[in-house]
């Protein structure tokens, strides 16, 4: 007993968790766990404030590179053999049909909590200072996530899949200059064929991945390093001076006090060195808001990716990924449309070539990496963003409509038909 | 509720989501196993019985195998695989022995090992008649060299 | 609310703490066991295996004794395919269909029962869905049997699977398919190609017929449209034939017989025996009794063919076949473009033709042929191989309808050299022609002449002109 006692000790090394100290060495003594600060503010944990957006998209990736690792198994990226390896994990491969769909699931998952999760940040204001760059890096990460969704959906080489990157990577070249070759790096040719399968391929699973990976993880250590989640200060109790709870800047450190650096508390290693916080200030009142990580944080994300996780099975249990028939660059069906979140580009491309393939997309990437350095309003009450809000959710609710009407409104000839109409394809 | 009670439905959850991973686990375990296998099948049919001559073995170059035909004694197949490290070997018949080009392993007329640094004889595999009245070969099950079908 | 030294109080708390966390996580970590649970059950109990059971059930009654008929329901279930490299499937039908390749299961019912009557075709080596159709790498009811949602090649009709005969055997006569054979024929004689493109060519007034094998089309579907193109399917461009039933059906056959799929070398029929009987047959076939004669009986245009093979060697004859113009510079004898095996077939049956042969080959193609019929013959035959019968009627009497076009509809050719010189027509044939509109306002019409340059010679076309201008002189005289 003593001996499986010692054991454990040597693994964990921690006080038993009944007492703060063990509480705190379980988060930063644990290298899983240490990304976490030992304590929270509770407000961080309210979840109408975050929605878990950012877990659940972290969970979802996590879930697309288990699940899209043991696809690889059964892959070839060469035109014939992928469409035959398709078809085996569909008929043949135990549990197939269920890690295709948990992946295929998981991806425009991420894909739409990603979005979600940007337009969270936004009506919170959590860009503004001191977090302007951890925007960016997320504006970084929501493009990484759609070139991963949009590399894989080539993958299966179908028709579905070959005609939809045949017509997105066409909205791209409309960008002048440098867009046919862009394209033409991309494919490894003029059209997509065995050379874009192989390239999308390299992308899609070493690529983007490890970029999506390194960025995560910058945007994990920004999040600690900027001051922790940002938290609704506007809701907080009045009188507490709201330079104090949102400071991240050095020139606003203040000394820490004598009674809260005592013994029993733990603030991390450089804290104990210099006898200060660096970002972080904290103040006697402000340690009431504060709660540890174990069990109140770490019980949430549990519970975060649970419910991601089992989302995802069931609905993978019941709907499988689609697989049409073998992709045949001589028949373009009608009508033919790029994954459901580049429709509203295509919608305006079949406007104009102009506006749907240069300044649209151009326009949006910009505009959001600019908006923690264009947007100079220092508050993040609500009531004072009134512009900010109002045109942001102009920009989703545009977005949507013309994601909607591309998906749900475009039949044959890209002609306007409503999804109740049923049309018979064209007649020969 | 008390602090027991909030650690015990805690302690269930984790039991629960550690049987979820273990039978997950069990799963993708089973997913790497390959429910077809894209070479030639172990079992096979060669052809008629006619099709193969009495004397000198018949070599079947994709199987990899030896058929022998004998008036009184009826079919037997040998593996042509060297038991070294797989090279093919050639049959002699002025010798009536198998000679591997790779290493000099030499087996005799029964298989077994007469030279060479071959560590076992040669493998000899099942031999039987379908119903179809072809012949059918299994190389998962190595018969005895004295192992023979009459047809 | 405190700070929290123990979890206790906070957790009663309510609000932002979360009272029930722990069921709620409980929950739904047991929900996650549960949908686990569940895939893993479905993975593992494919329909497959139940009638792999019931297959071994079946077998084991024949089983003599109790000990190998405990070894056959023992044995353990797996997939079971065939690969065809060659043809670049895999077939898994006998998966379920277990007792194919098994004379006793004779008797048995499907999908167990034995597949008589194959021949050299022996499932192992050429699978099931070459022939029947279907998804091979299918492993469930529906989806091998193909009738599912982009899945091209379904399993064929009964009555009509025989059509995929056609798919290996790409030339001449398919013997037992009298109906592939008639396909075939009408396809030619039809002028289909005018209009359609099949390998590459014909005209593109018309889908491309390449892959119709493979297009989803049910063989009531095809045989409705040949009956009725406009009535299948609304604004066809595909004027009304008035096939019989029995044409429509053939040429059903033929379509579903047509697949641009790679049979590869082993598949690929070929003539392995040079008989005289195949010779006679590609005599037939290439019309060699419109240049040559046989003991008198025939054409004068080129050499008698009695007994030549007294007169040159078989290698002289061979290389005549290949290259007429290399072994008799002048030479007159198109390139027939014959494989080695047609070539001996032929030699073979000309040194054993005679005079009768020519006489039943004449009867066969049940017109009396004198020399001056012969050059328009030619002319003929490439009206009707061209495909200019496909708009022109095989009686020159057009009349397809092409909305908007002067008149309506194509034109007659039966009074063309009334308006025309044969100049005029041989440069309208070369370069082709789009028609007058009726309406200036209106669409433009779907058919029109092509330009014929690239796919005919000057001595196709002057052989056509001759053809038209032959039969201007038989219109007139019945005027």
């Amino acid at each position: 007993m003593n001996l499986i006692r010692e054991i454990w000790q040597s693994i964990v090394r921690r006080d038993p968790l009944s007492t703060d100290k063990g509480k705190s060495e379980l988060v930063f003594l644990n290298v899983w766990l240490h990304i976490h600060p030992a304590k929270v503010k509770k407000e961080n944990l309210r979840f109408k404030y975050t929605f878990y957006l950012g877990f659940i998209t972290f969970f979802l990736f996590v879930i697309l590179l288990t699940t899209g690792i043991a696809l690889m198994c059964y892959y070839r990226p060469f035109p014939p053999q992928a469409y035959q390896d398709m078809k085996d994990l569909e008929f043949v491969v135990y549990m197939g049909p269920f890690l295709r769909a948990m992946h295929r699931w998981a991806a425009h998952g991420m894909v739409v909590c990603v979005f979600l999760h940007m337009c969270r940040v936004f009506y919170t204001a959590s860009y503004k200072k001191p977090r302007q760059f951890n925007w960016v890096v997320g504006v970084l990460l929501l493009l990484l996530t759609l070139g991963l969704s949009f590399t894989g959906y080539l993958l299966p080489w179908d028709q579905l899949a070959y005609w939809a990157i045949t017509v997105g990577t066409n909205i791209g070249s409309y960008a002048p200059i440098i867009g046919g070759q862009v394209r033409e790096i991309l494919l490894g040719g003029h059209t997509v064929g065995e050379a874009a399968l192989l390239r999308f391929y390299v992308l899609h699973v070493a690529i983007l991945p490890s970029a999506l990976i390194l960025l995560t993880i910058v945007h994990f250590w920004r999040i600690r390093k900027d001051g922790g989640l940002s938290r609704p200060t506007w809701k907080l109790k009045p009188n507490q001076p709201e330079a104090l709870v949102t400071i991240g800047a050095p020139a606003q450190v203040e000394p820490l006090r004598t009674v809260a650096a005592s013994k029993d508390k733990t603030y991390g290693l450089m804290e104990v060195v210099t006898g200060k916080p660096i970002f972080e200030t904290i103040e006697a009142d402000e340690e009431e808001d504060a709660v540890f990580s174990y069990p109140y944080a770490f019980f949430r994300e549990a519970i975060a990716l649970m419910v991601t996780v089992t989302g995802i099975m069931a609905i993978s249990l019941f709907f499988h990924a689609p697989l049409e028939q073998l992709a045949n660059p001589a028949k373009t069906p009608n009508p033919a449309k790029a994954p459901w979140y580049f429709l509203g580009l295509q919608e305006l491309v079949s406007h104009s070539a102009l506006l749907g393939g240069v300044v649209a997309p151009a326009l949006m990437v910009l505009a959001l990496l600019a908006i923690p350095y264009f947007d100079r309003n220092p508050s993040r009450r609500p009531t004072d963003r009134k512009w900010a809000i109002w045109l942001f959710t102009i920009f989703v609710v545009v977005n949507l409509v013309l994601i909607v009407i591309g998906t749900f409104f475009r039949g044959p000839g890209w002609a306007f038909v409503p999804p109740w109409v049923h049309v018979v394809a064209g007649a020969e | 509720m008390n602090r027991r009670a909030f650690l015990g439905w805690g302690a269930a959850g984790f039991v629960a989501l550690c049987s979820g991973v273990a039978v997950s686990l069990a799963a993708v375990v089973r997913y790497l196993v390959p429910s077809v296998f894209y070479e030639p099948p172990q079992s096979f049919k060669i052809g008629d019985p006619a099709d193969f001559p009495f004397g000198p073995p018949t070599f079947l170059p994709d199987e990899k195998i030896f058929v022998f035909r004998d008036r009184e004694k009826g079919f037997a197949v040998a593996s042509a695989v060297c038991t070294h490290l797989g090279c093919t070997v050639a049959y002699f018949q002025s010798d009536q022995r198998f000679h591997c080009p790779c290493h000099g392993s030499v087996f005799g007329p029964n298989g077994t090992v007469q030279h060479g640094p071959a560590p076992r004889a040669l493998n000899w595999f099942e031999i039987t008649q379908a119903r179809d009245g072809q012949l059918l070969v299994d190389k998962d099950k190595v018969v005895p060299p004295s192992y023979r079908l009459m047809v | 609310m405190g700070i929290c030294s123990t979890v206790g109080p906070c957790c009663c708390g309510g609000g932002v703490m979360g009272r029930r966390l722990p069921q709620i996580f409980f929950a739904l970590s047991t929900l996650a066991l549960v949908l686990i649970v569940v895939a893993v059950w479905q993975a593992s109990t494919p329909s497959w295996k139940d009638y792999q059971r019931r297959f071994f059930q079946l077998e084991s009654q024949a089983e003599p004794n109790a000990v190998t008929k405990a070894a056959v329901l023992a044995t353990p279930p797996q997939i079971h395919q065939i690969l065809l490299p060659g043809l670049q499937r895999v077939d898994r039908c006998t998966t379920c269909h277990l007792g194919v390749d098994d004379p006793t299961m004779k008797n048995a019912p499907e999908p167990f029962r034995y597949h008589a009557g194959l021949g050299s075709h022996i499932p192992s080596k050429f699978g099931c869905t070459i022939c029947h159709g279907g998804q091979g790498l299918a492993t469930d009811v529906k989806g091998a049997h193909g009738s599912v949602p982009f899945w091209q090649d379904p399993l064929l009709a009964k009555g009509y699977i025989r059509a995929s005969c056609g798919r290996c055997h790409k030339e001449g006569d398919v013997p037992g398919v009298p109906e592939l054979t008639a396909g075939r024929r009408l396809f030619e004689t039809e002028g289909c190609h005018g209009c359609h493109k099949l390998n590459g060519v014909g005209g593109s007034i018309g889908p491309d017929l390449t892959e119709e094998g493979a297009s989803h089309r049910s063989p009531e579907w095809l045989e409705g449209h040949f009956l009725a193109p406009n009535v299948v399917s609304a604004g066809s461009a595909m004027p009304n034939f008035h096939f019989t039933k029995q044409q429509a059906r053939e040429l059903s056959y033929y379509m579903l017989s047509l697949t641009n799929a790679d049979m590869g070398f082993f598949y690929s029929s070929l003539r392995l025996i040079p008989s005289p009987e195949y010779g006679r047959q590609l005599f037939e076939e290439k019309d060699c009794i419109v240049c040559h004669a046989i003991g008198g009986v025939g054409a004068k245009t080129g050499p008698d063919l009695l007994a030549v093979t007294k007169r040159h060697s078989p290698e002289w004859l061979d290389e005549q076949l290949v290259n007429p113009q290399l072994v008799y510079p002048g030479s007159s004898m198109p390139e027939y473009d014959l494989e080695a095996n047609a070539r001996k077939a032929l030699v073979a049956f000309m040194s054993s033709a005679t005079a009768e042969d020519a006489q039943s080959i004449l009867a066969h193609r049940g017109n009396a042929l004198t020399p001056a019929d012969v050059a328009i013959e030619a002319g003929k035959r490439d009206f009707a191989r061209f495909g200019c019968a496909g708009c022109h009627g095989t009686e020159l009497q057009g009349g397809v309808p092409n909305p908007n076009a002067q008149g309506g509809q194509i034109p007659s050719l039966l009074h063309v050299s009334d308006d025309y010189t044969k100049g005029e027509i041989i440069e309208v044939i070369r370069n082709g022609r789009v028609p007058p509109l009726e309406n200036p306002a209106g669409p433009t019409p779907p058919l029109y002449m092509p330009s014929w340059k690239k796919l005919m010679s000057d001595e196709d076309i002057h052989q056509i002109v001759d053809f038209l201008w032959s039969k201007q002189q038989k219109a007139k005289d019945s005027w």
